[in-house]
């Protein structure tokens, strides 16, 4: 893409000659459009040496950028740039005073690329309008290209009929957005890159194919899709990690990475100890367990009115084992898939009317009032978080039955 | 012996959609205990009985976990594999979009870990690694309830 890019503005490169005036008229109109697009004028720190924080310093100190590395390198073309941003500074502030932000101090070096390929931008803007104009409609696909400092000669080309696109595309608004398709099928097809080492940026924003999205860059960060893309990324890794943070005890207050992820590991290696190590007492004490009320429970002969109640109550089982199309809409369909001592079972537990009554007057006094959302009273032996009780009789029978059991009672406890 | 009853754990009580379903975990869990129990009593050894029950925890976490969990159809599929299958043919399922890089002990930990988290990317693999955490927690306490319950009584 950006080799198929690149001959074409050789070419054009080749042909520019373009008188300073000329030069200066272009990239003042060139400039206000990237004015329009700069997005905060608040300006942060920049730590990113990029595009944007060179736009994004208010206009002296780009200029004192430019200015201080001297560009004459390309001769008139730079300077005129310079002049060009001397002449907006004039507006602005007072000419003299510029002074730079200390965040960009380090990132100097390659911002020298940066700013000659700014000053060519106004070179290149006459020449590229027609094409560009014309290259609005070209796919929008991202075109994403870091400017190295080590790779010079590519760099100064590609930005140019990117930034005159931009305008084209954008009209001059940048909304906020998160270019997540398109992040993810960059990040695939690209590698890796840190968008703090991007020494230069354009300021393009992630486009789809179609739509555009338009993507609001913070202050002072990269805004190609690549560094969006990994900003996004490591969003998201961040949510999930502070989220993992939050289910393992005892590891808000560490502060790291490497430390939380180390906490974790050492959680979820002792939780696995401990279930191997319960089941190994299970297993000793096995015999022992009473678990006949299981098969009392299981085995009881449903009510006739149980049935209509079941597709009700079956909204929060899927009876069919994980298959795929687990769209099995119907309560006929599931009345039939779940076996009848299952619904049975389905009944106890929802704990009807009366029956949870009952079931509460015996409870014993530590057994709080579960959370049980359907009913205000609250509680079977297992009480469901979302289902709706249906107003139904049940024998209480088996319930009672469940009272005895030790077991039960401590189940109760546990939820 | 007891891939029966796992299999009959996971095909008759289905898999509800919600994570927070404890007593599904129960109930599978207690059934799946009993099956045990029923099926060879005693079974020769602690031990072998241990591992038995372990593995049943397992599959009533996975399978209460629901379908749509990475993590419980790794889980799953290894406990389903294992009796039986020595050898290894080649798997016909395209390892899909193994992570680039192991680099980082950490990460290669964690991936080890939690099931299923050889060929998931990073922020899926603490999505993963987040409810996995969360039904062992919840897992380990229902554990935790019966084996007190039962010794004290």
């Amino acid at each position: 893409m950006e080799s198929a890019e690149a001959p074409q503005i050789s070419g054009v490169r080749s042909g520019s000659s373009g008188t300073c005036a000329a030069e200066i008229a272009e990239s003042l109109r060139f400039e206000e459009e990237i004015q329009s697009l700069i997005v905060h004028p608040n300006f942060e720190a920049s730590n990113g040496s990029s595009f944007t924080a060179l736009l994004g310093l208010s206009g002296n100190q780009a200029a004192e950028l430019l200015h201080e590395h001297g560009l004459t390198a390309a001769a008139s073309s730079p300077a005129g740039a310079a002049e060009m941003w001397r002449l907006r500074l004039g507006g602005d502030r007072a000419a003299g005073e510029l002074r730079l932000p200390l965040g960009c101090s380090p990132t100097f070096p390659s911002d020298a690329a940066i700013v000659e390929s700014a000053a060519r931008f106004s070179v290149f803007a006459s020449e590229e309008s027609p094409t560009s104009s014309s290259g609005g409609g070209i796919s929008p696909r991202l075109k994403v290209e870091q400017l190295d400092p080590d790779s010079p000669p590519s760099v100064p080309v590609l930005p140019s009929p990117k930034t005159k696109r931009s305008p084209a595309k954008r009209k001059g608004t940048c909304e906020k957005s998160k270019a997540r398709g398109t992040a993810k099928k960059i990040k695939r097809t690209e590698e890796k890159k840190d968008p703090t080492k991007a020494t230069a940026t354009e300021e393009d924003t992630a486009d789809e194919k179609l739509p555009y999205v338009h993507v609001r860059a913070r202050r002072g960060q990269a805004t190609d899709s690549h560094s969006l893309a990994e900003r996004a990324r490591r969003e998201k890794i961040n949510a999930r990690m502070k989220l993992l943070q939050e289910l393992v005890p005892g590891c808000s207050k560490i502060t790291g990475t490497a430390l939380v992820l180390d906490e974790i590991i050492n959680h979820v290696q002792s939780l696995q100890r401990q279930v191997e190590f319960l089941s190994m007492r299970l297993a000793a004490v096995n015999p022992c367990i009473d678990l006949s009320f299981l098969d009392h429970i299981l085995s009881t002969q449903c009510e006739p009115g149980a049935g209509a109640a079941n597709g009700r109550e079956a909204l929060a089982w899927n009876p069919a084992p994980w298959s795929p199309d687990s769209a099995i809409a119907g309560e006929d369909v599931r009345r039939l898939l779940l076996p009848r001592q299952y619904q049975v079972w389905h009944l106890d537990l929802l704990g009807p009317q009366q029956s949870s009554m009952a079931w509460e007057r015996d409870a014993t006094p530590h057994h709080n009032a579960l959370p049980f959302p359907g009913t205000g009273t609250g509680t079977s032996l297992f009480g469901y978080d979302s289902t709706n009780s249906g107003n139904l009789s049940s024998d209480s029978v088996a319930l009672n039955s469940e009272l005895t059991n030790p077991i039960a009672k401590r189940l109760l406890e546990f939820y | 012996m007891y891939r029966r009853s796992f299999k009959d754990t996971r095909s008759s009580l289905g898999s509800p959609n919600p994570n927070f379903s404890k007593p599904m975990v129960a109930l599978r869990f207690l059934r799946a205990l009993s099956l045990v129990r029923r099926s060879g009593l005693g079974a020769c050894s602690p031990s072998y009985r241990a591992r038995g029950i372990r593995r049943a925890a397992y599959a009533c976490m996975a399978a209460s976990a629901g379908p749509r969990r990475a993590w419980s159809r790794a889980l799953l599929r290894k406990i389903r594999r294992r009796p039986g299958r020595g050898l290894r043919r080649p798997r016909a399922v395209i390892w899909r979009h193994r992570p680039v890089g192991g680099g980082d002990r950490l990460e290669v930990a964690l991936r080890r870990l939690v099931p299923g988290g050889g060929c998931m990317e990073y922020c899926r693999l603490l999505e993963e690694a987040a409810d996995y955490v969360k039904c062992l927690a919840m897992q380990v306490r229902l554990m935790q309830t019966i084996v007190d319950s039962a010794s004290h009584v």
